[in-house]
């Protein structure tokens, strides 16, 4: 049986590390604590040494490859083993815990919907529909905390997590030169999530990504509304004195951009909004919810799920960062706290519609057609001026489920501002 | 206020009682000349007399024969049993004629009788002198059932028991004797049927009587220390039992952690447990947890004996799997 030796997390926010040195090559015998390969993330490089013994059977990567997080850097086996189909791909069994609790209990496997007898009344006085519950119960039982999370992401519910002093948190992605492509995440995300999609986009300018408040290493805001998120980002933004920025923005992030547009201050040049919020009154409110209740990487992963057309192309290193940003910080309790002020169950509280009919700059929006969290149909009757562009076989991520696409657009735009 | 120790709250009970009411008297093993194995009825021979506290011989059938007898006959006998494990030679006159008097007479015959016995682990007297069996009287419709943990409740509920009409079982705890608490001064009464918060909290209920009280209370402390607010509900009379307070507290909590010495075979935290699911079912966030000694005889070796009844982590372990609490993130504390 072939071991895989896997790509290492490089940091919490991280899912990539780029490959700067491979100490081995097919074939090759190496025993256990021999260094194999280098990798690098933003911040610092890590050496990655074989934990057992044997001979190179398989290596996905190549040299300056960027590679996901605990995906195999190479396969250990038997000279001559042929390497399973399975290992080839996702050892998601295979790899190691990482900074999530290993002790979380497991959801529900076997289909059958397991509650406490508390969660049962408390769910039903609630009018909550337990089945769309993921429970952090014993064998993925539906306990008293996962109904008190449903309902702070129903109602907001405030929970005691201290607020830190308000900042949004910057980082370059990309060096470059000309106005600079800001990238803005949508809820729930970070600004590490932009990173495999950069590989898409044929721009010289600088690429810079920023974490919202309550998300990544922004800390939570009090009474965080749209608008107060909007002119927290704005100034943020108004304050790096650049004279024109593009702003690209996903979901709750494109809203933001959007609004940020209107606000004239800085200049936005170009508006690329994918699967954009803010377009219409319905949102799944279920999802916010589930999401943010979600404390396993079961029930984080089933519910991640639902973002693409195509589960299976979920990266489950998007589920495990999302884990490890979470562990210990206050990031799910900010979270809940901002989504019961921007929804109200499956309402979207804000709207950028007056924001597009004023924006003066080259404008597309792109959405999934499959989209089972903010329906495509919304996106209709917008201004002339402002491109639509319909995906199919697409959900509420297009730049992952239709990357290569949704980077020539991107460019497009932001070419067009000239 | 004041503090005395168990024995000596015992021993005022004791003596007002019987100052107050001539019908009392106390008999039992060693309990005249010596003033007692624990030293409950020192000083009680000679502001007494030998008629009214009494040295029987090592025969517990005789002793609570006579002491049953007496009750029909209108005194108020206290029998002395020196361990609970040789109450059983008294059963017949326990389970058949002292539960029974009342209904057999159609009300007419009233057995105001107390046994006072100790029983529990601790100190390495191995079998035959350790036991726990509260859930021996607690299954006879009939007898009242005692527990009290703390020197307080002991007065209080002794001088009760010395003013009812019905047999009492009253059950000491060995361990207990020599700890001190608050009792207060002058009369004071507890009565049956009337749990006691020994701690508050409103993150789990822990149910505990005799000497698992100190124990849930020390478990309770080192929950607090990781943000765990644990209520430690003391029942103090297993019969009558103060149903109102637990499912009160279970309903604040939605969690309950019962912990007897006895061992946990068919014992009163099973009985408990049910009383609980059947009325507060729907406050439960968790299965019910009970925390309860083997299915064994206590072993001589000392090392065995803590090991076969309940210590303050098996509270605290089951706490945590009452709270969800999953073992490994402890670990990882």
């Amino acid at each position: 049986m072939a071991e895989p030796v896997l790509v290492p997390q490089v940091g919490q926010d991280l899912t990539e590390a780029k490959i700067v040195a491979l100490h081995v090559k097919l074939g090759d015998k190496v025993k256990k604590g021999d260094l194999v390969a280098e990798v690098e993330s933003e911040k610092a490089s890590f050496e990655v040494e074989a934990f057992a013994a044997g001979t190179v059977i398989h290596m996905p990567y190549r040299l300056g490859d960027v590679a996901t997080v605990l995906t195999p850097l190479l396969l250990l086996g038997e000279p001559g083993e042929a390497v399973d189909a399975a290992d080839n791909t996702m050892p998601a069994a295979a790899a190691p815990a990482i900074s999530a609790p290993a002790a979380m209990p497991a959801a529900s496997t076997d289909g059958i919907l397991r509650s406490s007898p508390l969660a049962r009344r408390l769910a039903r006085s609630n009018g909550l529909e337990l089945r769309r519950i993921m429970g952090s119960g014993p064998k993925g039982a539906v306990i008293r905390r996962d109904i008190e999370a449903a309902l702070a992401g129903r109602r907001g519910v405030v929970d005691a997590t201290p607020t830190a002093a308000a900042a949004i948190a910057f980082r370059d992605l990309k060096a470059g030169t000309g106005d600079p492509i800001v990238f803005i995440h949508g809820f729930g995300s970070d600004l590490s999530s932009w990173r495999s999609f950069l590989g898409n986009l044929t721009l010289a300018n600088p690429m810079r990504g920023l974490d919202l408040p309550a998300h990544g290493a922004s800390p939570p805001l009090e009474d965080a509304d749209f608008a107060t998120i909007v002119a927290q980002v704005g100034q943020a933004l108004a304050a790096q004195g650049e004279a024109g920025i593009h702003l690209v923005g996903h979901s709750l992030g494109a809203a933001v951009a959007a609004a940020i547009a209107r606000r004239g201050k800085p200049k936005v040049r170009s508006l690329t909004l994918l699967a954009p919020a803010g377009l219409g009154p319905r949102i799944d409110g279920e999802f916010i919810a589930g999401f943010l209740a979600a404390q396993t990487e079961a029930a984080l992963a089933s519910w991640l799920g639902s973002l693409f057309h195509d589960r299976a192309g979920m990266p489950q290193a998007m589920v495990r960062a999302t884990l490890a940003a979470r562990a210990g910080s206050g990031l799910a309790a900010g979270q809940r706290r901002a989504a019961a002020k921007l929804f109200e169950g499956s309402t979207q509280l804000f709207s950028i519609r007056e924001a597009l009919d004023h924006f003066d700059g080259p404008c597309r929006v792109i959405v999934g057609v499959e989209d089972a969290i903010i329906p495509a149909a919304q996106a209709t009757n917008l201004p002339g001026h402002v491109a639509l562009h319909r995906l199919a076989g697409v959900g509420h991520l297009p730049q992952i489920e239709a990357a290569a696409l949704v980077g020539r657009l991107v460019a497009e735009t932001v070419r067009a501002a000239g | 206020m004041r503090e005395i120790m168990y024995r000596e709250a015992l021993r005022e009970a004791i003596d007002e009682e019987m100052q107050r009411n001539g019908d009392v008297f106390i008999i039992g093993e060693g309990i005249a000349e010596r003033g007692g194995s624990y030293k409950v009825t020192e000083g009680l021979l000679a502001k007494y007399g030998p008629k009214r506290v009494r040295d029987t011989p090592i025969a517990e059938a005789g002793m609570i024969g006579v002491g049953v007898g007496a009750a029909i006959a209108g005194a108020r006998p206290i029998v002395e049993i020196l361990y609970v494990d040789f109450a059983m030679l008294g059963m017949d006159m326990l389970v058949n004629q002292a539960a029974k008097f009342r209904l057999m007479t159609g009300g007419d015959g009233r057995v105001p009788f107390v046994m006072r016995t100790q029983g529990g682990a601790g100190g390495g007297v191995a079998a035959q002198h350790s036991q726990s069996l509260e859930a021996l009287f607690y299954h006879i419709p009939g007898l009242k059932v005692v527990m009290p943990s703390v020197p307080a409740d002991a007065k209080g509920l002794l001088k009760y028991a010395l003013r009812q009409d019905d047999p009492v079982m009253f059950l000491e705890h060995k361990h207990l004797y020599m700890t001190k608490g608050p009792v207060p001064e002058g009369e004071h009464i507890v009565e049956f049927g009337k749990a006691d918060i020994k701690r508050p909290g409103k993150d789990v209920t822990i149910i505990a009587w005799s000497n698992m009280v100190p124990r849930a209370l020390e478990a309770a402390a080192a929950l607090a220390e990781e943000g765990i607010e644990a209520e430690v509900v003391d029942p103090r009379t297993l019969v009558p039992l103060d149903k109102d307070t637990i499912l009160a507290s279970v309903a604040r909590t939605n969690r309950a952690v019962i912990v007897q010495e006895a061992v946990r075979r068919g014992g009163v935290a099973s009985d408990i447990a049910s009383i609980i699911q059947e009325e507060a079912f729907y406050d439960l966030d968790a299965p019910i947890e009970i925390v309860a000694g083997l299915n064994i005889p206590i072993p001589f070796n000392l090392e065995l004996e803590k090991a076969s009844v309940p210590q303050k982590d098996d509270v605290i372990r089951a706490a945590r799997r009452a709270l969800h609490i999953q073992p490994m993130a402890i670990a990882a504390k």
